[in-house]
């Protein structure tokens, strides 16, 4: 499984972005996405194109865990969304390894020309790494909305410490390498 | 259990307070008071230099705490004739305190306290120089802790207020309160 | 029992019963603030905003040493390795709640360090990223004035400053405090 993580401001401006992949089951920690890495802006547009979709979700419940909230079959992205009381949004889109069929699935039902070609480069690069851990292997167990909880819970506490510095002023980039490393502890502790 | 006024004194010896709490004493003017506390405060200062140095004894170290502030020496009385013509006898307190001062040639305290057959006048010097001075009736008992709560009020109603200037006349509206309130509660 | 057992058992008992507790993030988010806002303020000039803050502290140490002596009543202490434990043990401890580490001390007892495990101002903290403020700004620096005001108003000249802290990616936070003289006379200090 490989995560992109990205807090967004009220205002959706990005605050913090980072790629890791799977600690569990053996995983080296290292995000193996499924376009080269030549294309990583593709996360970022389907991170936020699932905005829409948060926005509606966020008014549904009072819980600022909204759990797996979209899909993006064709790159068969999952997208989980935390929205703290502030109205800074937490989004991390997890990508399942690839596996032969999944592959193949996805780029059977792709209807998009964006979908298809990121199935046609996916099928050229990338190790694609079998896992049997419920975590890893479906983003939409309660299993995995779980571990994402937690996840989000740690990088939430962490966020509050870190905006608290008296030298972040509201709406800057988190460029804190403090805090970097903490969400990537917290990735590589539930993720 | 009457206390008749406060005076406090900065350490160049200004009056910085003065308050009538209960009457009983002559009222002077506002000169004499400043009289008073200047003249009170070189007398302090020589009443300071002639205690002698104590001697450093090894045997008790480390005992200043106790000593210095739990010393209620038996006062030298001075009788006093009504017209308030009183001779001052230095009392040298703190005589069981048997440490060396850090600051050589500075004893720890001066005149302590001052007695007439109407009023006692008692002192108390915090570390950093300022000094209270009680007029309270002389039969009273336990000064000290009432001194030790006025030194409280002090430091929480007029040195914590941001907008009193140091050194200079104490007008905190706050203080005088609570210093009312709490003398009035004790009686 | 040696004065620095003393000191932290005065301490303890202060901590206890006469101080008022107030919420340690309303104190870290103003500290911060007013740093924060001073290196705005002064526009990056880092040096300046260190004098700046020891000025304060400056002022407040002068205000906070009669709190400090009608809460402990605690008399004159005999010597300076005294005085360090009464700062360290008991000053810090009822004005911040932590009681750092007296050590280092010189052969003529006349300089020590202060080495903090714990700085309730610096919590949250990062210092800016501009390449000066890790070597330049001393975040807390507003705690060596409030000493030097503190002491001077019990006749003792001081010098203190930080040499290292934890900010700035240093093992230790450490102060180090030297005494410079006994000041004998009792003139008020001049204002600052």
């Amino acid at each position: 499984m490989s995560y992109y993580f990205t807090i967004l401001s009220p205002t959706d401006v990005p605050l913090f972005n980072i790629a890791f992949g799977t600690s569990k089951s053996g995983g080296d920690g290292i995000a193996r996405f499924r376009f080269p890495d030549t294309a990583q802006y593709m996360n970022q547009f389907i991170i936020h194109s699932s905005l829409d979709m948060v926005e509606e979700a966020q008014w549904m419940n009072g819980n600022m865990y909204l759990k797996h909230i979209d899909t993006y079959p064709p790159a068969s992205a999952y997208i989980s969304a935390f929205l703290t009381p502030s109205g800074a949004r937490f989004l991390l889109l997890h990508q399942p390894p690839q596996l032969p069929s999944t592959a193949a699935s996805a780029s059977g039902t792709s209807g998009s020309i964006l979908g298809g070609s990121f199935s046609a480069s996916a099928l050229g690069g990338g190790s694609s790494r079998a896992s049997a851990s419920s975590v890893a292997a479906n983003p939409t167990s309660p299993q995995t909305e779980e571990a994402v909880r937690q996840f989000m819970g740690e990088v939430y506490e962490n966020y509050v410490k870190t905006v608290m510095s008296p030298f972040y002023r509201q709406g800057m980039e988190i460029r804190s390498s403090v805090f970097r490393s903490r969400v990537t502890a917290a990735g590589r502790k539930w993720l | 259990m009457t206390v008749f006024s406060l005076i406090i004194i900065n350490k160049a010896g200004g009056l910085i307070y003065q308050r009538e709490f209960q009457p009983g004493l002559r009222k002077l003017s506002t000169n004499d008071y400043l009289v008073l506390a200047g003249t009170f405060h070189g007398v302090h200062a020589i009443t300071r230099t002639i205690t002698p140095k104590l001697p450093y004894l090894a045997t008790t170290p480390a005992s200043n705490t106790s000593t210095t502030t739990s010393s209620t020496p038996t006062s030298a009385t001075a009788l006093a004739s009504p017209s308030g013509t009183t001779t001052p006898i230095p009392n040298t307190t703190s005589t069981a305190a048997t440490y060396m001062y850090p600051i050589p040639g500075v004893a720890a305290t001066g005149l302590d306290s001052l007695e007439t057959d109407k009023f006692r006048l008692t002192c108390f010097q915090t570390l950093t120089g300022t000094k209270f001075l009680l007029f309270t009736d002389p039969h009273m008992a336990n000064v000290e802790p009432v001194m030790r709560k006025i030194y409280e009020f002090y430091a929480d109603f007029v040195m914590k207020n941001p907008f009193y200037q140091l050194e200079m006349p104490v007008r905190c509206e706050a203080f005088d309160r609570n210093l009312n309130g709490w003398l009035r509660g004790r009686t | 029992m040696s004065s620095s057992t003393k000191a932290s058992r005065i301490g303890e008992e202060l901590w206890k019963t006469r101080v008022d507790k107030v919420n340690a993030e309303l104190v870290t988010l103003t500290y911060g603030t007013i740093v924060a806002q001073l290196c705005q303020d002064y526009d990056g000039n880092y040096q300046e905003v260190n004098k700046q803050l020891e000025k304060m502290g400056y002022n407040i140490g002068m205000r906070l040493i009669e709190d400090f002596l009608a809460k402990s009543n605690v008399g004159r202490c005999a010597n300076f390795r005294e005085t360090a434990d009464m700062i360290a043990k008991v000053g810090f401890r009822i004005f911040l709640n932590i009681a750092p580490t007296v050590t280092n001390w010189t052969s003529d007892n006349n300089q020590f360090s202060l080495v903090f495990d714990e700085n309730p101002l610096a919590d949250f903290v990062e210092l800016p990223d501009d390449g000066r403020a890790q070597d330049e700004l001393w975040f807390s620096n507003i705690l060596c004035g409030v000493l030097r005001g503190a002491l001077e108003m019990v006749q003792m000249q001081i010098e203190a400053h930080f040499v290292s802290d934890v900010l700035r990616g240093d093992d230790t936070t450490e102060m180090r405090v030297s005494l410079v003289r006994y000041i004998e006379d009792e003139m008020p200090p001049e204002e600052e």
